[in-house]
């Protein structure tokens, strides 16, 4: 990697690692949120730094654009407490059980990394929008309409389940 | 330390960190968020070895996508079904929500 991409790499992390600290760690439900937008802003910079700009603007797309506002309507329709939900004191035993969820595959997965470094690419495959549409409508056309059929489902089943009148009949 | 195990090292972050998150939180809508981190971990790490090995680019990147395509029908439904929860038992506190029958 050259500089430039060395410190675009640099940067893109910062923004991903306070913001999943803060996604995590905050009191608030919508600081959350936020860390969690700013997490994803950053991987779609990653996406750009590997040459997958499609990925990239998908992931602004449904994610900073889709999921995030989806989330935000779950926080505004649960009746958030504006002093953060989580502002009471967590119990030793929960951050103990938290911290080994942490470690374990953490540990692992990273000394797995470090260990037996995976041989890589010093530059990233080059792949266009164009090659994406091909694969889309060729090789990977079944798992393409599966995956609508999957939204369809879910968006139907999301609608009636949340039906007001569905539960009083 | 080559590009790939850097993109790796920052996918196995969020993903550990999203399993803290899962454990530590306690509303409903706090655990989502941390799932969601799990998930961007996972596309991130499909990519990098998408595109940084000798392996199906092509198929890396679309893999993503159908990833995010989950993530959308995924939230939308812990939407729907945190709502109702809500609606039943007045609090998305996970662990006051203990009674199985309504």
């Amino acid at each position: 990697m050259e500089i430039l991409a060395k410190l675009a790499f640099a940067l893109y992390a910062l923004v991903i690692i306070t913001g999943a600290i803060m996604a995590v760690a905050s009191r608030s439900l919508v600081r959350a949120l936020l860390g969690l937008i700013a997490v994803m802003i950053g991987v779609a910079g990653m996406y750009l730094l590997m040459a997958a700009p499609f990925v990239a603007f998908m992931q602004i797309l449904i994610y900073v654009g889709g999921v995030s506002v989806l989330i935000f309507f779950a926080i505004m329709l649960t009746k958030a407490s504006p002093d953060g939900d989580e502002s009471s004191p967590n119990s030793l035993r929960n951050t103990l059980n938290a911290l080994v969820a942490m470690l374990a595959p953490g540990v692992i997965l990273s000394v797995v990394i470090l260990r037996y470094p995976p041989e890589s690419f010093p530059r990233p495959t080059d792949v266009g929008a164009f090659n994406l549409g091909e694969g889309m409508l060729g090789m990977y056309l079944l798992p393409f309409e599966l995956i609508s059929i999957i939204l369809f489902v879910a968006m139907a089943g999301a609608v009636l389940v949340a039906w007001r009148k569905w539960g009083n009949k | 330390m080559s590009a790939l195990s850097l993109y790796q090292l920052v996918a196995l972050f969020l993903l550990s960190i999203g399993f803290f998150g899962l454990v530590w939180r306690r509303t409903l809508i706090g655990m989502v968020i941390s799932i969601e981190l799990m998930i961007n971990g996972a596309g991130l790490a499909i990519v990098a070895a998408a595109q940084l090995t000798p392996a199906n680019a092509v198929m890396g990147q679309i893999g993503t996508l159908f990833v995010m395509g989950l993530a959308a029908a995924e939230a939308t439904l812990i939407l729907a079904i945190v709502l109702i929860v809500v609606k039943r038992f007045k609090t998305s506190q996970a662990g006051e929500i203990s009674e199985m029958k309504g």
